[in-house]
This record gives structure tokens, C-alpha cells and sequence, in this order.
């Protein structure tokens, strides 16, 4: 177990190392600097801000400077946003976003986890089909255009809810539902056949023939065994969930992480971008370091194994 | 030596003789396939959309009068059913500039008549046709053009002939603008699958084939850029690139996306190469390469399939998500994405600018899935029984 955890650990951090090091690189390789822009510098000049700036030095200092500033946690300044720091704008953007993400995540599993035990319980039947129908629905359907039709639909049309903003929680509900689209889909995919193979196995057929309920069978040897699958996906769906905010916010104007990331990218905003990316490849990486510890912990079977 | 026992022999009974008869003819393998593939309804109907959807984007714009830069600034956003009113014997469509646009019988728009005054106080527009006035009304809840008496004049609807499916913000049409971004997407789905196929079958074939540290060092390299966001680096990489265009995006989405493919290929290597014919290939004095090109590769190639069609919807759908938040190719070149963009600000006006490019993003992605699941019934011997 420990071990295991160990070689997640050491493989998370070479991760972002790596991240890091892309990320610095494709920065760099861009051509123009900071000052590129406007007026030309007398070169004296050019050579001071560069040694203010450690620009003079040689690729690898400046890397190792600027993961020394990320280990502080200090993304650095905007380029366009003057006296903000990318930190600042992280910090304004997030809590939306995370809200947002934390909102779909729940609706998700709400959602999709009955939808997927009804597909299960009902293999092959009508309702099967249905479901199966809507997933793919659900996974085809991008999730800009379900965010504009819900809010062509239900907030323009019929003004159940705000048409955009996040002045209070109503807000959320059109976000959420056309965020949670994808993810919905995937997890009820995912509940259906993992259920359905579990429903198969010998322990199933053991608690029907002790003469368990159906109910009792389905819920604590079925649904406990067939949910392992679906956590998972959480981690990597939260970070999607998350990535998937870019379009969703810029369509309802929610004041979030995305839509400061999609505006930096119109700006050419590089400091921003780069920080935006680090920071939700950090998300990501970290949160599948947590399921992997979640998994271990709920499975027996593989803590078994790895010993 | 005792004698051979002849009572433990008896002939086979008469009907069990056929127990080991070939009850089809042999089928070559891609004829079994092909008619898996055609028995599937959904599949036929995805195979059926995409060649629709090539010769929409690649023949279609032969045929249609317009152009996809060209702008016609009288005809902003007209829509594709347009709703006129009939003053003596002629059609009068209201633009969303309001202006009136003369319309023929058929659909046909004509000249523009501009409003002689903005009467303010009113909230409206005076026109004069043929001497007589008439009064284009924007106040809340009674817009529409009415006669000398303010009476509302009644509404007819005639389909948009010069603009089968209306035009966009900037008096383009949508109809070939959409297949336009039908050529984006089509080209990206198929060229940006080709690079993560290529690049993906070699990585993966050469980690696999080789096994021991090679597989080790290569398939940790997978993982950790499977650990990346990867929209994120194509982002990234269109930024690089400084809107590059098409090609751009399919550098950006085959050198991200192939870890999928060189995955599946890895696995599909290794337990083949263990089987006999690779060893009889290799006793033989085959070169690794040589293996790989003729016997492994060619093995695998179902899977290979399979998994290059699951990834056309993807790469549809990130070219879309690069355009919609305004990475893609750049304008005046269409693509549904930027389509979809454009016709958000437009979405309470004219909601017809976005459902267009979205059903076709929908119809493609549809399409692609469903010739996707199609093959991998086909390709999987229990399904296919």
C-alpha cells in the first residue's frame, strides 16, 4: 500500500515536471517577448530590463527560477491586466468555477447513478434502450450547443431562469445542467455495464440463493461492487468538468476561471495562460492522485492485491 | 502383443455424422466485416451521413451562387423563413435593421427601401411606398409594420430562396459557410486521425515489439502525457502556432492525441508477438521491422480500426471547441464552431444562425459514433458470433 502510494506519488510529481517543462518551452518558443510589443527600446535600455528580469539568463536558470517561483506558488504578473497578478485572477475566477464544477459533479452522480442501475436492472429492455439512447445523446451533443439551447430555451423563451450572471443560486441550474452533459452520459454508461457484469458473478447468484431480497441484493452486493469503476473517473471528470467551463461560462457570462483563461488566450495574455494551464493540469493531477488513494481505500480486493 | 481390440470402434451414427461439417463457407475476413458492418442499422445510417456530409462539404459549394467571405450588408441576418407583408400585389420583408426588403413571390430578395424618418416619439420608421405611408412599429409588444391607421398589416411567410438557410450577422449565407465548416471539420477528422494513427501505430508497435526497459521507459512517457489536461496543450499549441489555421490544429490534435492509439496498438503487439507464426517468421530470419510490417501490424489492424473511428468525433468535436473559444482557422474561413460563436451574440434574434451549425456539429458527431460502435460490433468475434 504504502509502496503503491509511493510510486503514485513520485509519478505525480515527474508529471508536473513535465508539465512544467512543456509549458515553459511552447511559452518560450513563441516568438517576441514581453517588450516586443510598442515602441522599439534603445538597446541599453533593452539590456537592463532584461537583467532586471533574469531574461539574459541562460534557458535552464530561468526554467529553474520559474519553478522556484511556482514552488512558492507565485504564478506571476498578467500581461495585460495591469496590476494583477495571475494569482489574483486565479483566485477571483476559481471559487465560480469551482462552484460550478462542484454543482455538475453532484448532479452527475445524483442523475446518473439511478439512471444507470435502471439500464442494469432492466438489461435489454425498453428502458435500457431509452437510456441508452439518451447517453448517446449525451455524449454526442457538445457542450456549448446544450448551453445554448438551454438558455435559448429555458431562460430566453421561457424566463425560468436568469439568462446570465450568478446573482443567486438559480443561476447555477442552467451552467450545471448543460456542464454535467458529457459527464452525465459517461457515468451512466459506465454504472450500466459495470453493473450488469457484476450482476453476472457468483456472489450475486450466493446472496439470491441465502434468499436475500432483490433490494438487498442489488444494493449492498451489487451497487457497492459496480460503483468502484465510477470513482474512479471522478478525478479526471472533475477536471473536465472544470476544462469544460471555458464555453459554458463564456455563454452565460459566469465571472470564472474559463472565461479569464479564454480571455487570456484572445490576448495573448502569456503569462496568464501559461499560469491557467499549470494551474488546472495541477488540479487534475492532484485529484487523480486522491482517487487513487480513495480507491485503495474502498477496495479491499486491492490493497489485497498489491500486497 | 495382445490383439487389438476392434469392439471399442463403432461407426458414427448416421446423424451425427455432420457434427463437424462447415456449415458456411469460408468468408475472408473483411467480406465478414463489411457484412457485420451493413447489418447494422445505425452504422449504415452513420456510413450514409458522412458520405452525405463529404459531398456537402466538397461538392456543395459548387453549386451555390454565394460565396463564404461574401457579404451582402443589406441582407443582415435574414432568415430563412422570411415573414413579409403583401402591400398591392408585392412582398415587403422588415429587416432586423429595419429596412424593407422588396421580396418576389417565390423568395427571391430585392431591392432595399430605406425609411424616409425615425418618428422616435413613436417608435417607429416611416416609409413611403408608391406615395402611400406606412409605419414600421419597434415598440415593445407591437412590432411589425402597419398602415396609415397604425392597423397591423397580416403576416405571410414565404421560404428565403436567395438564402436557403438565411444569412449570418454579416449578410453571409449560411448555407455554404456550413459546408465550408463542413470541409474544416471533415479535413480535420480525417487528416488529425491519420497522424495519431501513424504516429501511435509506431510508437505503439515499436514499445510493445520490443518489451523490457524500451516498453518500460516508453509506456511511462505515455502515461505521464496521458496525465496531461490535454485540451489544455492543444491550446497551448494553437497559441504557439498564433492561429495557424487548419494546419495548426491538426498538429495541435494528432501530437496530443495518439497516446489513446499507441496504447491499444502496445497491447494488441504483445500478446500476438508471442503467437507461432511471429516465431516462425522470425526462424526464418525476418528482420523486426519486417515482422512488424507484415505479420504484427496487419494483426491488429481491428482494433487499429476501431479505435481511429472513435477518435473522428473527438477531433470533430476539439476543432469545434477551438473555434467556439477562438482558436481555430481564422475568419473569413468558417467552421462550425466559429459558426456557433458568431450566432450566440445573435441567439435572440436569429436563433436559426446557431441551430444550424449546431446540428451539423450534432449530425457528424451522430454519425461518427454510430460507424464507430458499428465496427467494433463487427470486429468482436462474441458479438458477431
Amino acid at each position: 500500500m504504502i509502496h503503491f502510494l509511493l510510486k503514485r506519488a513520485g509519478m505525480m510529481v515527474a508529471t508536473l515536471f513535465v508539465i512544467m517543462l512543456i509549458t515553459f518551452s511552447i511559452m518560450h518558443a513563441i516568438p517576441g517577448g514581453p517588450y516586443s510589443a510598442g515602441k522599439r527600446l534603445p538597446e541599453e535600455i533593452q539590456a537592463a530590463l532584461d537583467e532586471k528580469y533574469h531574461l539574459n539568463d541562460p534557458l535552464y536558470v530561468q526554467f529553474f527560477d520559474y519553478v522556484g517561483g511556482i514552488l512558492h506558488l507565485d504564478l506571476g504578473p498578467s500581461f495585460k491586466y495591469e496590476g494583477m497578478s495571475v494569482n489574483d485572477l486565479i483566485a477571483q475566477g476559481f471559487p465560480v468555477s469551482a462552484t460550478l464544477g462542484v454543482l455538475a459533479m453532484l448532479f452527475t452522480l445524483a442523475v446518473s447513478i439511478p439512471l444507470g442501475i435502471i439500464a442494469a436492472l432492466k438489461h435489454g429492455k425498453w428502458q435500457d434502450t431509452l437510456i441508452g439512447f439518451i447517453t448517446t445523446l449525451g455524449v454526442t451533443i457538445p457542450s456549448f450547443v446544450v448551453a445554448s439551447l438551454l438558455e435559448y430555451f429555458l431562460a430566453f423563451r421561457l424566463g425560468w431562469f436568469p439568462i446570465f450572471g450568478v446573482d443567486n443560486l438559480k443561476g447555477y441550474v442552467l451552467p450545471m445542467i448543460a456542464l454535467s452533459g458529457y459527464s452525465l452520459a459517461f457515468v451512466t454508461r459506465l454504472t450500466r455495464s459495470s453493473l450488469v457484469d457484476v450482476m453476472r458473478s457468483d456472489y450475486i447468484r450466493t446472496a439470491r440463493v441465502k434468499g436475500l431480497s432483490e433490494r438487498q441484493v442489488v444494493v449492498r452486493h451489487g451497487l457497492r461492487n459496480s460503483l468502484i469503476p465510477v470513482v474512479t473517473v471522478l478525478g479526471p471528470m472533475f477536471a473536465g468538468l472544470l476544462m469544460g467551463s471555458f464555453v459554458v461560462e463564456k455563454i452565460f457570462a459566469l465571472p470564472g476561471m474559463g472565461r479569464f483563461f479564454v480571455q487570456s488566450i484572445t490576448n495573448r495574455d502569456y503569462t496568464a495562460i501559461m499560469g491557467f494551464t499549470l494551474f488546472y493540469a495541477t488540479v487534475l493531477v492532484i485529484l487523480v492522485f486522491v482517487v487513487d488513494i480513495i480507491y485503495c481505500l474502498i477496495d479491499p480486493r486491492i490493497q489485497l492485491h498489491l500486497s | 502383443m495382445d490383439q487389438l481390440k476392434t469392439d471399442i470402434w463403432e461407426p458414427v451414427a448416421d446423424e451425427e455424422r455432420d457434427i463437424e461439417k462447415i456449415a458456411r463457407p469460408s468468408v475472408p475476413l473483411w467480406k465478414e466485416i463489411t457484412g457485420q458492418f451493413f447489418k447494422r442499422k445505425p452504422a449504415v445510417i452513420g456510413l450514409v451521413l458522412v458520405i452525405f456530409t463529404i459531398l456537402f462539404a466538397f461538392a456543395g459549394p459548387l453549386f451555390s451562387e454565394h460565396r463564404y467571405d461574401e457579404q451582402s450588408l443589406s441582407y443582415v441576418s435574414t432568415a430563412p423563413l422570411l415573414s413579409v407583408y403583401e402591400i398591392e400585389g408585392e412582398y415587403y420583408y422588415a429587416s432586423s435593421s429595419f429596412k424593407l426588403i422588396k421580396v418576389s413571390k417565390d423568395g427571391v430578395l430585392g431591392d432595399v427601401i430605406r425609411s424616409k424618418r425615425d418618428d422616435g416619439m413613436n417608435k417607429r420608421y416611416v416609409f413611403d411606398l408608391d406615395g402611400v405611408t406606412y409605419y414600421l412599429s419597434y415598440k415593445n409588444g407591437a412590432t411589425g409594420l402597419q398602415d396609415k391607421e397604425t392597423n397591423m398589416l397580416p403576416v405571410k411567410t414565404v421560404r428565403n430562396k436567395s438564402y436557403p438557410l438565411g444569412t449570418d450577422g454579416l449578410g453571409r449565407d449560411i448555407l455554404v459557410r456550413l459546408m465550408y465548416g463542413a470541409r474544416i471539420s471533415m479535413t480535420v477528422a480525417f487528416v488529425a486521425t491519420l497522424v495519431t494513427l501513424v504516429i501511435g501505430v509506431i510508437y505503439g508497435s515499436i514499445s510493445g515489439y520490443l518489451g523490457g526497459t524500451t516498453d518500460l521507459v516508453m509506456m511511462r512517457i505515455v502515461d505521464i502525457i496521458s496525465a496531461i489536461p490535454l485540451t489544455m496543450y492543444v491550446i497551448l499549441i494553437m497559441v504557439l502556432f498564433n492561429n495557424g489555421g487548419l494546419i495548426s490544429i491538426i498538429i495541435a490534435l494528432g501530437s496530443v492525441y495518439w497516446v489513446d492509439m499507441a496504447r491499444v496498438v502496445r497491447g494488441e503487439i504483445l500478446s500476438l508477438k508471442k503467437r507461432e507464426f511471429v516465431g516462425a517468421a522470425r526462424t526464418m530470419g525476418s528482420s523486426t521491422g519486417y515482422i512488424l510490417r507484415k505479420h504484427l501490424i496487419p494483426n491488429a489492424l481491428g482494433p487499429i480500426i476501431v479505435t481511429a473511428t472513435m477518435q473522428i468525433p473527438s477531433a470533430i468535436f476539439t476543432e469545434a471547441f477551438m473555434s467556439f473559444i477562438g482558436l481555430g482557422v481564422s475568419a473569413p474561413m468558417a467552421s462550425w464552431g466559429m459558426m456557433c460563436n458568431d450566432a450566440l451574440e445573435m441567439m435572440r434574434s436569429a436563433p436559426y444562425q446557431l441551430a444550424c451549425p449546431a446540428i451539423a456539429i450534432c449530425v457528424a458527431m451522430f454519425a461518427f459514433n454510430f460507424i464507430g460502435d458499428g465496427l467494433r460490433d463487427a470486429f468482436d468475434p462474441q458479438i458477431r458470433k
